[in-house]
Protein backbone atom coordinates (compact mmCIF):
# COMPACT_ATOMS: atom_id res chain seq x y z
CA UNK A 1 0.00 0.00 0.00
CA UNK A 2 2.69 2.39 -0.83
CA UNK A 3 0.26 4.54 -2.56
CA UNK A 4 -2.26 5.06 0.37
CA UNK A 5 1.11 5.52 2.66
CA UNK A 6 2.73 8.09 0.07
CA UNK A 7 -1.17 10.06 0.03
CA UNK A 8 -1.63 10.05 3.70
CA UNK A 9 2.04 11.60 4.41
CA UNK A 10 1.97 13.92 1.65
CA UNK A 11 -1.54 15.07 2.74
CA UNK A 12 -0.35 15.70 6.08
CA UNK A 13 3.17 17.32 4.71
CA UNK A 14 0.76 19.23 2.34
CA UNK A 15 -1.54 20.40 4.98
CA UNK A 16 1.22 22.21 7.02
CA UNK A 17 2.99 23.73 3.94
CA UNK A 18 -0.89 24.96 3.44
CA UNK A 19 -1.28 26.24 6.66
CA UNK A 20 1.67 28.20 7.18
CA UNK A 21 1.88 29.63 3.16
CA UNK A 22 -1.78 30.82 4.12
CA UNK A 23 -0.32 33.13 6.52
CA UNK A 24 2.08 34.26 4.52
CA UNK A 25 -0.15 35.23 2.18
CA UNK A 26 -1.51 37.26 4.58
CA UNK A 27 1.12 39.06 5.38
CA UNK A 28 2.24 39.56 1.76
CA UNK A 29 -0.89 39.66 -0.16
CA UNK A 30 -2.25 42.13 2.70
CA UNK A 31 0.10 44.08 3.87
CA UNK A 32 2.61 43.71 1.37
CA UNK A 33 5.68 42.98 3.81
CA UNK A 34 7.71 39.88 2.10
CA UNK A 35 8.62 38.55 5.74
CA UNK A 36 12.13 37.06 5.25
CA UNK A 37 11.77 36.24 8.78
CA UNK A 38 8.61 34.14 8.54
CA UNK A 39 10.23 30.73 9.25
CA UNK A 40 12.02 32.11 12.32
CA UNK A 41 8.42 32.83 13.75
CA UNK A 42 7.73 29.25 13.03
CA UNK A 43 10.81 27.79 14.56
CA UNK A 44 10.18 30.00 17.49
CA UNK A 45 6.95 28.64 17.81
CA UNK A 46 8.25 25.01 17.90
CA UNK A 47 10.92 25.65 20.41
CA UNK A 48 8.01 27.39 22.70
CA UNK A 49 6.04 24.42 22.11
CA UNK A 50 8.85 22.20 22.95
CA UNK A 51 9.83 24.09 26.11
CA UNK A 52 6.03 24.01 27.24
CA UNK A 53 5.60 20.37 26.83
CA UNK A 54 8.83 19.36 28.48
CA UNK A 55 9.55 22.16 30.69
CA UNK A 56 5.48 22.49 31.54
CA UNK A 57 3.39 19.20 30.43
CA UNK A 58 1.48 21.33 28.99
CA UNK A 59 0.40 19.29 25.43
CA UNK A 60 1.06 20.91 21.98
CA UNK A 61 -2.44 21.39 21.56
CA UNK A 62 -3.14 23.21 24.30
CA UNK A 63 0.26 24.81 23.95
CA UNK A 64 -2.02 26.52 20.70
CA UNK A 65 -3.94 28.58 22.79
CA UNK A 66 -1.06 29.94 24.54
CA UNK A 67 1.78 30.08 21.50
CA UNK A 68 -1.02 31.32 19.10
CA UNK A 69 -2.36 34.57 21.01
CA UNK A 70 1.72 34.92 21.82
CA UNK A 71 2.35 35.12 18.21
CA UNK A 72 -0.24 37.46 17.19
CA UNK A 73 1.05 40.02 19.68
CA UNK A 74 4.12 39.81 18.64
CA UNK A 75 3.42 40.00 15.52
CA UNK A 76 1.88 42.83 15.50
CA UNK A 77 4.24 44.67 18.01
CA UNK A 78 6.67 43.89 15.35
CA UNK A 79 4.49 45.71 12.18
CA UNK A 80 3.90 48.55 14.59
CA UNK A 81 7.08 49.23 15.61
CA UNK A 82 9.73 47.89 12.88
CA UNK A 83 7.40 48.22 10.11
CA UNK A 84 4.84 51.20 10.28
CA UNK A 85 7.81 53.25 9.36
CA UNK A 86 8.74 51.85 6.73
CA UNK A 87 4.86 52.03 5.25
CA UNK A 88 4.68 55.44 6.22
CA UNK A 89 7.82 56.64 4.06
CA UNK A 90 6.84 53.87 1.20
CA UNK A 91 6.09 56.23 -2.22
CA UNK A 92 4.44 52.98 -3.62
CA UNK A 93 4.22 48.84 -3.47
CA UNK A 94 7.36 48.35 -4.85
CA UNK A 95 9.87 50.64 -2.52
CA UNK A 96 7.62 49.38 0.48
CA UNK A 97 8.70 45.45 -0.86
CA UNK A 98 12.41 46.18 -0.96
CA UNK A 99 12.34 47.94 2.50
CA UNK A 100 10.61 44.99 4.07
CA UNK A 101 12.79 42.67 2.39
CA UNK A 102 15.70 44.36 4.24
CA UNK A 103 14.01 44.96 7.60
CA UNK A 104 12.65 41.73 7.51
CA UNK A 105 16.07 40.05 6.82
CA UNK A 106 17.95 42.10 9.36
CA UNK A 107 14.85 40.62 11.81
CA UNK A 108 15.76 36.80 10.79
CA UNK A 109 19.86 37.06 11.81
CA UNK A 110 18.23 38.42 15.53
CA UNK A 111 15.94 36.29 15.89
CA UNK A 112 17.73 33.10 14.47
CA UNK A 113 20.40 34.55 17.07
CA UNK A 114 18.49 34.47 19.55
CA UNK A 115 17.44 30.71 18.75
CA UNK A 116 21.16 29.90 18.92
CA UNK A 117 21.89 31.16 21.72
CA UNK A 118 19.03 29.42 23.70
CA UNK A 119 18.80 26.28 22.22
CA UNK A 120 22.07 25.83 20.11
CA UNK A 121 22.36 24.26 16.44
CA UNK A 122 21.08 20.40 17.82
CA UNK A 123 18.12 19.15 16.76
CA UNK A 124 14.97 18.98 19.15
CA UNK A 125 12.04 16.70 19.01
CA UNK A 126 9.82 15.67 21.38
CA UNK A 127 7.29 12.48 21.84
CA UNK A 128 3.81 13.44 21.75
CA UNK A 129 1.05 10.35 20.61
CA UNK A 130 3.34 8.55 18.81
CA UNK A 131 0.79 6.03 18.44
CA UNK A 132 0.82 4.26 15.37
CA UNK A 133 -2.65 3.31 14.26
CA UNK A 134 -3.66 1.44 11.10
CA UNK A 135 -5.14 3.57 8.50
CA UNK A 136 -6.18 1.73 5.27
CA UNK A 137 -3.35 -0.85 4.87
CA UNK A 138 -0.54 1.97 5.82
CA UNK A 139 0.35 2.94 9.30
CA UNK A 140 0.19 6.78 10.44
CA UNK A 141 1.25 7.67 14.20
CA UNK A 142 -1.69 9.75 15.92
CA UNK A 143 -0.09 13.03 16.24
CA UNK A 144 0.30 13.39 12.39
CA UNK A 145 -3.20 13.03 12.10
CA UNK A 146 -3.96 15.36 14.85
CA UNK A 147 -1.75 18.11 13.46
CA UNK A 148 -3.82 17.82 10.34
CA UNK A 149 -7.15 17.86 11.49
CA UNK A 150 -5.97 20.63 13.66
CA UNK A 151 -4.87 22.07 10.39
CA UNK A 152 -7.30 21.58 8.49
CA UNK A 153 -9.50 23.20 10.90
CA UNK A 154 -8.00 26.61 11.12
CA UNK A 155 -7.52 26.90 7.92
CA UNK A 156 -11.28 26.90 7.45
CA UNK A 157 -11.64 28.62 9.94
CA UNK A 158 -9.55 31.43 8.39
CA UNK A 159 -10.91 31.17 5.40
CA UNK A 160 -15.05 31.53 6.58
CA UNK A 161 -13.44 34.65 8.71
CA UNK A 162 -12.18 36.27 5.43
CA UNK A 163 -14.90 35.21 3.36
CA UNK A 164 -18.11 35.67 5.43
CA UNK A 165 -17.55 38.72 7.75
CA UNK A 166 -16.96 42.26 7.10
CA UNK A 167 -14.08 42.76 8.78
CA UNK A 168 -12.79 39.82 6.85
CA UNK A 169 -13.89 41.30 3.49
CA UNK A 170 -12.66 44.65 4.02
CA UNK A 171 -8.84 42.47 4.64
CA UNK A 172 -8.98 41.23 1.15
CA UNK A 173 -10.28 44.91 0.52
CA UNK A 174 -6.87 45.87 0.90
CA UNK A 175 -5.28 43.14 0.04
CA UNK A 176 -7.27 43.88 -3.93
CA UNK A 177 -6.84 47.50 -4.04
CA UNK A 178 -5.66 49.72 -0.97
CA UNK A 179 -6.53 53.12 -2.49
CA UNK A 180 -9.94 51.65 -2.81
CA UNK A 181 -10.66 50.78 0.63
CA UNK A 182 -9.78 53.82 1.87
CA UNK A 183 -12.95 55.06 0.28
CA UNK A 184 -15.04 52.90 2.23
CA UNK A 185 -13.67 54.28 5.46
CA UNK A 186 -10.88 50.98 6.34
CA UNK A 187 -8.06 52.26 8.22
CA UNK A 188 -5.68 50.55 5.60
CA UNK A 189 -2.49 50.50 7.62
CA UNK A 190 -4.84 48.87 10.92
CA UNK A 191 -6.10 46.18 8.79
CA UNK A 192 -2.77 45.60 7.29
CA UNK A 193 -1.37 45.39 10.77
CA UNK A 194 -3.94 42.99 11.82
CA UNK A 195 -3.40 40.90 8.37
CA UNK A 196 0.17 40.64 9.75
CA UNK A 197 -0.13 39.49 12.98
CA UNK A 198 -2.92 37.18 12.02
CA UNK A 199 -0.71 35.41 9.39
CA UNK A 200 1.96 35.34 11.97
CA UNK A 201 -0.45 32.93 14.17
CA UNK A 202 -1.08 30.90 11.42
CA UNK A 203 2.34 30.67 10.76
CA UNK A 204 3.27 29.82 14.59
CA UNK A 205 0.36 27.32 14.70
CA UNK A 206 2.21 25.79 11.60
CA UNK A 207 5.31 25.53 14.42
CA UNK A 208 3.45 23.95 16.61
CA UNK A 209 1.96 21.43 14.96
CA UNK A 210 4.84 20.42 12.97
CA UNK A 211 6.75 20.30 15.79
CA UNK A 212 4.53 17.54 16.99
CA UNK A 213 6.11 14.97 14.93
CA UNK A 214 9.12 16.75 12.94
CA UNK A 215 12.17 17.72 14.40
CA UNK A 216 13.85 20.84 14.36
CA UNK A 217 16.26 23.11 15.45
CA UNK A 218 17.59 26.93 15.12
CA UNK A 219 18.69 27.21 11.54
CA UNK A 220 15.74 25.34 9.98
CA UNK A 221 13.58 28.65 9.12
CA UNK A 222 14.85 29.83 6.55
CA UNK A 223 13.91 26.24 4.92
CA UNK A 224 9.67 26.98 6.11
CA UNK A 225 10.38 30.77 4.59
CA UNK A 226 11.44 29.65 1.20
CA UNK A 227 8.86 26.75 0.99
CA UNK A 228 6.38 29.17 1.78
CA UNK A 229 7.28 31.46 -0.44
CA UNK A 230 7.12 28.92 -3.05
CA UNK A 231 3.48 28.17 -2.04
CA UNK A 232 2.36 31.51 -1.81
CA UNK A 233 3.31 32.29 -5.64
CA UNK A 234 2.55 29.30 -6.64
CA UNK A 235 -1.09 29.64 -5.77
CA UNK A 236 -0.79 33.20 -6.31
CA UNK A 237 0.02 36.01 -3.83
CA UNK A 238 -2.92 36.75 -1.81
CA UNK A 239 -5.41 34.43 -2.65
CA UNK A 240 -6.28 31.97 0.29
CA UNK A 241 -7.48 28.89 -1.68
CA UNK A 242 -4.29 29.37 -3.87
CA UNK A 243 -2.11 28.99 -0.84
CA UNK A 244 -3.94 25.79 -0.09
CA UNK A 245 -4.32 24.12 -3.40
CA UNK A 246 -0.38 24.67 -4.05
CA UNK A 247 0.57 23.45 -0.48
CA UNK A 248 -1.21 20.31 -1.04
CA UNK A 249 0.70 19.75 -4.06
CA UNK A 250 3.90 20.50 -3.21
CA UNK A 251 3.48 17.96 -0.08
CA UNK A 252 2.12 15.89 -2.18
CA UNK A 253 4.92 15.85 -4.86
CA UNK A 254 7.26 16.29 -2.53
CA UNK A 255 6.64 12.74 -0.31
CA UNK A 256 6.04 10.97 -4.02
CA UNK A 257 9.78 11.95 -4.88
CA UNK A 258 10.90 11.20 -1.60
CA UNK A 259 9.43 7.80 -1.37
CA UNK A 260 9.29 6.47 -4.96
CA UNK A 261 12.53 8.11 -6.92
CA UNK A 262 15.08 9.91 -4.13
CA UNK A 263 15.17 11.56 -1.13
CA UNK A 264 17.94 13.91 -2.10
CA UNK A 265 15.26 14.85 -5.15
CA UNK A 266 12.76 16.60 -3.07
CA UNK A 267 14.13 20.35 -3.42
CA UNK A 268 15.01 19.84 -7.01
CA UNK A 269 11.39 18.37 -7.61
CA UNK A 270 10.38 21.59 -5.47
CA UNK A 271 11.66 23.89 -7.63
CA UNK A 272 10.74 21.90 -10.86
CA UNK A 273 7.07 22.42 -9.47
CA UNK A 274 7.30 25.91 -8.74
CA UNK A 275 9.54 26.71 -12.07
CA UNK A 276 6.61 24.79 -14.31
CA UNK A 277 4.35 27.17 -12.61
CA UNK A 278 5.87 30.57 -13.10
CA UNK A 279 6.19 29.31 -16.58
CA UNK A 280 2.74 28.89 -17.28
CA UNK A 281 0.68 30.41 -15.08
CA UNK A 282 2.97 33.51 -13.61
CA UNK A 283 0.59 35.24 -11.69
CA UNK A 284 -0.11 31.70 -9.75
CA UNK A 285 -2.64 28.88 -9.84
CA UNK A 286 -5.46 30.61 -9.18
CA UNK A 287 -3.95 34.20 -8.88
CA UNK A 288 -5.13 36.78 -11.60
CA UNK A 289 -3.13 38.72 -13.72
CA UNK A 290 -2.33 42.71 -12.74
CA UNK A 291 -4.99 44.71 -14.79
CA UNK B 1 -22.64 72.72 4.16
CA UNK B 2 -19.09 71.43 2.42
CA UNK B 3 -16.86 74.72 2.53
CA UNK B 4 -13.46 74.64 0.93
CA UNK B 5 -11.12 77.34 0.69
CA UNK B 6 -7.70 78.20 -0.04
CA UNK B 7 -7.11 74.76 -1.45
CA UNK B 8 -3.75 74.38 -3.05
CA UNK B 9 -2.58 71.27 -4.40
CA UNK B 10 1.23 70.24 -5.65
CA UNK B 11 2.55 68.00 -7.25
CA UNK B 12 6.22 68.42 -6.79
CA UNK B 13 6.92 71.06 -8.99
CA UNK B 14 3.57 71.52 -10.88
CA UNK B 15 0.72 73.52 -9.39
CA UNK B 16 -2.47 71.63 -10.05
CA UNK B 17 -4.64 73.73 -7.86
CA UNK B 18 -4.23 77.44 -6.71
CA UNK B 19 -6.67 78.94 -4.09
CA UNK B 20 -9.64 77.00 -4.62
CA UNK B 21 -12.91 78.33 -2.77
CA UNK B 22 -16.50 76.32 -3.66
CA UNK B 23 -18.95 75.33 -1.41
CA UNK B 24 -22.02 72.82 -1.69
CA UNK B 25 -24.76 72.67 0.43
CA UNK B 26 -27.05 69.50 1.19
CA UNK B 27 -29.56 68.58 -1.23
CA UNK B 28 -27.75 70.42 -4.43
CA UNK B 29 -26.20 69.10 -7.27
CA UNK B 30 -23.02 71.51 -8.27
CA UNK B 31 -21.02 70.67 -11.19
CA UNK B 32 -17.50 71.42 -11.84
CA UNK B 33 -16.54 71.51 -15.66
CA UNK B 34 -13.05 71.92 -16.78
CA UNK B 35 -11.08 70.63 -19.79
CA UNK B 36 -8.38 67.71 -19.64
CA UNK B 37 -5.43 68.61 -16.92
CA UNK B 38 -7.61 71.39 -15.05
CA UNK B 39 -7.22 69.71 -12.22
CA UNK B 40 -10.79 68.25 -11.99
CA UNK B 41 -9.82 65.09 -10.33
CA UNK B 42 -7.10 66.43 -8.22
CA UNK B 43 -10.09 68.57 -6.26
CA UNK B 44 -11.90 66.12 -5.25
CA UNK B 45 -8.82 63.89 -4.23
CA UNK B 46 -7.87 66.54 -1.90
CA UNK B 47 -11.11 66.37 -0.38
CA UNK B 48 -11.42 62.97 0.19
CA UNK B 49 -8.11 63.05 1.23
CA UNK B 50 -6.22 60.76 -0.87
CA UNK B 51 -3.88 63.74 -2.17
CA UNK B 52 -2.65 66.42 0.29
CA UNK B 53 -2.82 70.03 0.07
CA UNK B 54 -0.49 72.88 0.92
CA UNK B 55 -0.58 74.28 4.05
CA UNK B 56 -3.65 77.04 4.42
CA UNK B 57 -6.52 74.86 3.21
CA UNK B 58 -9.68 74.30 4.62
CA UNK B 59 -12.55 71.73 3.57
CA UNK B 60 -14.84 71.91 6.11
CA UNK B 61 -18.22 70.29 6.92
CA UNK B 62 -20.35 71.15 9.68
CA UNK B 63 -18.20 73.73 11.11
CA UNK B 64 -15.58 70.42 11.16
CA UNK B 65 -11.88 70.86 9.70
CA UNK B 66 -11.02 68.05 7.70
CA UNK B 67 -8.28 69.31 5.44
CA UNK B 68 -4.73 66.79 6.23
CA UNK B 69 -6.93 64.33 7.64
CA UNK B 70 -6.90 61.00 6.54
CA UNK B 71 -9.20 59.43 3.66
CA UNK B 72 -11.01 56.43 6.06
CA UNK B 73 -12.09 59.52 8.71
CA UNK B 74 -13.37 61.67 6.00
CA UNK B 75 -15.52 58.96 5.35
CA UNK B 76 -16.66 59.05 8.40
CA UNK B 77 -17.16 62.36 8.37
CA UNK B 78 -19.84 62.25 5.61
CA UNK B 79 -18.34 62.83 2.28
CA UNK B 80 -18.13 59.40 -0.02
CA UNK B 81 -15.68 59.72 -3.28
CA UNK B 82 -16.85 57.97 -6.71
CA UNK B 83 -13.22 58.12 -7.96
CA UNK B 84 -12.07 57.88 -11.50
CA UNK B 85 -12.04 54.86 -12.63
CA UNK B 86 -14.95 54.14 -10.30
CA UNK B 87 -12.60 52.17 -7.79
CA UNK B 88 -14.91 49.07 -6.91
CA UNK B 89 -13.48 46.06 -5.67
CA UNK B 90 -13.37 43.81 -9.06
CA UNK B 91 -12.81 40.31 -7.35
CA UNK B 92 -15.36 41.15 -4.90
CA UNK B 93 -19.36 40.43 -5.29
CA UNK B 94 -21.78 43.18 -5.76
CA UNK B 95 -23.25 41.98 -2.13
CA UNK B 96 -19.70 42.41 -0.77
CA UNK B 97 -19.19 45.64 -2.04
CA UNK B 98 -22.06 46.87 -0.87
CA UNK B 99 -21.22 45.85 2.73
CA UNK B 100 -18.17 47.34 2.59
CA UNK B 101 -19.67 50.69 1.56
CA UNK B 102 -21.15 50.37 4.77
CA UNK B 103 -17.85 49.34 6.65
CA UNK B 104 -17.81 53.04 8.21
CA UNK B 105 -19.22 53.01 11.88
CA UNK B 106 -21.22 56.39 10.99
CA UNK B 107 -23.58 54.08 8.28
CA UNK B 108 -23.85 50.71 10.64
CA UNK B 109 -27.36 52.16 11.99
CA UNK B 110 -28.77 52.60 8.44
CA UNK B 111 -27.26 49.80 6.47
CA UNK B 112 -30.38 48.43 5.97
CA UNK B 113 -32.42 51.40 5.14
CA UNK B 114 -29.48 52.70 2.74
CA UNK B 115 -29.51 49.28 1.51
CA UNK B 116 -33.06 48.94 0.21
CA UNK B 117 -32.36 52.63 -1.03
CA UNK B 118 -29.39 51.78 -3.28
CA UNK B 119 -32.11 48.77 -4.95
CA UNK B 120 -35.11 50.93 -4.80
CA UNK B 121 -32.13 53.49 -7.41
CA UNK B 122 -30.75 50.76 -9.27
CA UNK B 123 -32.65 48.09 -9.81
CA UNK B 124 -30.28 46.07 -11.87
CA UNK B 125 -27.93 45.68 -8.91
CA UNK B 126 -30.26 43.73 -6.86
CA UNK B 127 -30.50 40.79 -9.93
CA UNK B 128 -26.71 40.69 -9.95
CA UNK B 129 -25.71 40.30 -5.81
CA UNK B 130 -23.38 37.43 -6.43
CA UNK B 131 -21.59 38.22 -9.69
CA UNK B 132 -17.89 39.33 -9.40
CA UNK B 133 -17.90 42.90 -9.87
CA UNK B 134 -15.15 43.10 -12.53
CA UNK B 135 -17.77 40.67 -14.89
CA UNK B 136 -20.15 43.50 -15.06
CA UNK B 137 -20.84 45.95 -17.73
CA UNK B 138 -19.54 49.91 -17.79
CA UNK B 139 -22.71 50.88 -16.54
CA UNK B 140 -23.34 48.47 -13.88
CA UNK B 141 -19.92 48.76 -12.16
CA UNK B 142 -20.95 52.74 -12.37
CA UNK B 143 -24.08 52.07 -10.64
CA UNK B 144 -22.71 49.86 -7.94
CA UNK B 145 -19.97 52.05 -7.43
CA UNK B 146 -22.26 55.00 -6.84
CA UNK B 147 -23.95 52.84 -4.14
CA UNK B 148 -21.27 52.01 -2.07
CA UNK B 149 -20.75 55.49 -1.69
CA UNK B 150 -24.66 55.61 -0.51
CA UNK B 151 -23.91 52.67 1.66
CA UNK B 152 -21.57 55.02 3.73
CA UNK B 153 -24.49 57.65 4.57
CA UNK B 154 -22.81 60.29 3.15
CA UNK B 155 -24.36 64.08 3.71
CA UNK B 156 -21.87 64.76 0.42
CA UNK B 157 -21.11 62.52 -2.61
CA UNK B 158 -18.26 63.66 -5.06
CA UNK B 159 -18.69 61.69 -7.91
CA UNK B 160 -15.44 62.12 -10.58
CA UNK B 161 -16.77 61.73 -14.63
CA UNK B 162 -18.94 58.77 -13.54
CA UNK B 163 -20.65 59.00 -17.20
CA UNK B 164 -17.53 58.51 -18.85
CA UNK B 165 -17.50 55.91 -21.45
CA UNK B 166 -20.75 54.36 -20.84
CA UNK B 167 -23.98 54.72 -23.70
CA UNK B 168 -26.65 57.48 -23.73
CA UNK B 169 -29.49 55.47 -22.97
CA UNK B 170 -26.64 54.28 -19.59
CA UNK B 171 -25.95 57.70 -19.22
CA UNK B 172 -29.62 59.40 -19.13
CA UNK B 173 -30.28 56.80 -16.58
CA UNK B 174 -27.24 57.59 -14.65
CA UNK B 175 -28.44 61.15 -14.95
CA UNK B 176 -31.98 61.03 -13.31
CA UNK B 177 -30.17 58.77 -10.36
CA UNK B 178 -28.35 61.34 -9.78
CA UNK B 179 -30.56 63.63 -9.63
CA UNK B 180 -32.91 62.02 -7.35
CA UNK B 181 -29.86 61.18 -5.36
CA UNK B 182 -29.77 65.44 -5.29
CA UNK B 183 -33.17 65.71 -4.15
CA UNK B 184 -33.15 63.11 -1.28
CA UNK B 185 -30.76 65.53 0.74
CA UNK B 186 -27.61 64.97 -0.43
CA UNK B 187 -24.86 67.04 -1.34
CA UNK B 188 -23.34 65.84 -4.58
CA UNK B 189 -20.66 67.31 -6.45
CA UNK B 190 -20.32 66.37 -9.88
CA UNK B 191 -17.00 66.02 -11.92
CA UNK B 192 -18.39 65.87 -15.66
CA UNK B 193 -17.38 66.44 -19.44
CA UNK B 194 -20.67 65.94 -20.33
CA UNK B 195 -22.31 69.58 -19.88
CA UNK B 196 -25.06 69.67 -21.36
CA UNK B 197 -26.53 66.18 -19.28
CA UNK B 198 -24.93 67.24 -16.07
CA UNK B 199 -26.01 71.18 -16.16
CA UNK B 200 -29.57 70.19 -16.79
CA UNK B 201 -29.49 68.43 -13.36
CA UNK B 202 -27.50 70.66 -11.19
CA UNK B 203 -28.50 73.90 -9.36
CA UNK B 204 -24.77 75.78 -9.47
CA UNK B 205 -21.49 75.16 -11.35
CA UNK B 206 -17.65 75.80 -11.82
CA UNK B 207 -15.97 76.06 -14.06
CA UNK B 208 -12.02 75.21 -13.48
CA UNK B 209 -9.22 76.24 -15.74
CA UNK B 210 -5.71 75.40 -15.31
CA UNK B 211 -6.10 74.99 -11.72
CA UNK B 212 -7.95 77.99 -10.96
CA UNK B 213 -11.68 78.66 -10.93
CA UNK B 214 -12.76 80.75 -13.66
CA UNK B 215 -16.22 81.19 -13.94
CA UNK B 216 -18.64 80.20 -11.28
CA UNK B 217 -23.05 80.43 -11.07
CA UNK B 218 -26.39 78.97 -11.20
CA UNK B 219 -26.88 76.70 -14.00
CA UNK B 220 -28.47 78.38 -16.48
CA UNK B 221 -26.01 81.39 -15.99
CA UNK B 222 -23.25 78.52 -17.13
CA UNK B 223 -25.50 77.35 -19.45
CA UNK B 224 -26.40 80.54 -21.25
CA UNK B 225 -22.39 81.90 -21.28
CA UNK B 226 -20.81 82.14 -24.02
CA UNK B 227 -17.41 80.77 -23.36
CA UNK B 228 -18.72 78.09 -21.76
CA UNK B 229 -21.21 77.19 -24.52
CA UNK B 230 -18.15 76.98 -26.88
CA UNK B 231 -15.73 74.99 -25.17
CA UNK B 232 -18.00 72.43 -23.33
CA UNK B 233 -21.75 72.65 -24.77
CA UNK B 234 -20.05 72.08 -28.59
CA UNK B 235 -21.91 75.17 -29.33
CA UNK B 236 -21.28 76.27 -33.32
CA UNK B 237 -18.27 76.82 -34.65
CA UNK B 238 -16.54 75.27 -31.74
CA UNK B 239 -17.91 72.01 -32.53
CA UNK B 240 -14.20 70.62 -33.68
CA UNK B 241 -12.09 72.19 -31.15
CA UNK B 242 -10.48 68.77 -29.60
CA UNK B 243 -11.20 69.59 -26.21
CA UNK B 244 -14.94 70.10 -26.55
CA UNK B 245 -16.23 66.91 -25.49
CA UNK B 246 -18.92 64.81 -26.64
CA UNK B 247 -22.72 65.35 -25.35
CA UNK B 248 -24.24 62.82 -27.78
N1 LIG C 1 -0.05 61.93 -9.50
C1 LIG C 1 0.29 62.99 -10.25
N2 LIG C 1 1.57 63.36 -10.35
C2 LIG C 1 1.93 64.44 -11.09
N3 LIG C 1 1.07 65.21 -11.75
C3 LIG C 1 -0.22 64.90 -11.70
C4 LIG C 1 -0.69 63.77 -10.94
N4 LIG C 1 -2.03 63.71 -11.06
C5 LIG C 1 -2.39 64.73 -11.85
N5 LIG C 1 -1.31 65.46 -12.23
C6 LIG C 1 -1.34 66.66 -13.06
O1 LIG C 1 -2.17 67.62 -12.45
C7 LIG C 1 -2.99 68.26 -13.40
C8 LIG C 1 -4.45 68.07 -13.04
O2 LIG C 1 -4.79 66.70 -13.16
P1 LIG C 1 -6.24 66.15 -12.89
O3 LIG C 1 -6.20 64.68 -13.00
O4 LIG C 1 -6.75 66.72 -11.64
O5 LIG C 1 -7.05 66.76 -14.12
P2 LIG C 1 -8.54 66.52 -14.56
O6 LIG C 1 -9.17 67.84 -14.65
O7 LIG C 1 -9.19 65.52 -13.71
O8 LIG C 1 -8.35 65.94 -16.02
P3 LIG C 1 -9.21 64.83 -16.80
O9 LIG C 1 -10.39 65.53 -17.36
O10 LIG C 1 -8.28 64.38 -17.90
O11 LIG C 1 -9.55 63.75 -15.86
C9 LIG C 1 -2.62 67.67 -14.74
O12 LIG C 1 -1.71 68.57 -15.36
C10 LIG C 1 -1.95 66.38 -14.41
O13 LIG C 1 -0.97 66.07 -15.36
MG1 LIG D 1 -9.92 63.66 -13.98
Amino acid sequence: MVLIDILISGLILGGMYALVAMGLTLQYGVARILNLAYGEVLIASAFATYVLYTGFAISPLLGLLIVLPLAFAANWLIYRVMLTPLVKRARNRVTLEIDSILATFGLLFVLQGIAFVVFGGQYYSYSYLSVPLHLGGSIVSVNRLLALGFAAALGIALYLALTRTRSGTAIRAVAVDPTSAQLVAINVRRVAGFAFALGGAMCAAGGVLTSMFLTFNAAMGVVFTMKALIVVIMGGVGNLLGALLAGLLLGLIETFVARLVDPGLTLAANFALFLAVLLIRPQGLLGRRAS
Amino acid sequence: MLEIRHLSVSYGQHRALADIVLTANRGEIVVILGANGAGKSTLLKAVAGLVSAAAGASVRIRDRELAGDEPHRIVEAGIALVPEGRGIFGDLTVRENLQLGAYAARARDDEARNHARVLALFPRLAERMSQTARTMSGGEQQMLAIGRALMSSPEFLLLDEPSLGLSPLVCRELFAALKEIGASGIGVLLVEQNAKQSLAIAQRGYVIETGRITLAGKSEMLRADPAVQRAYLGAAGAASSTDTPSTD
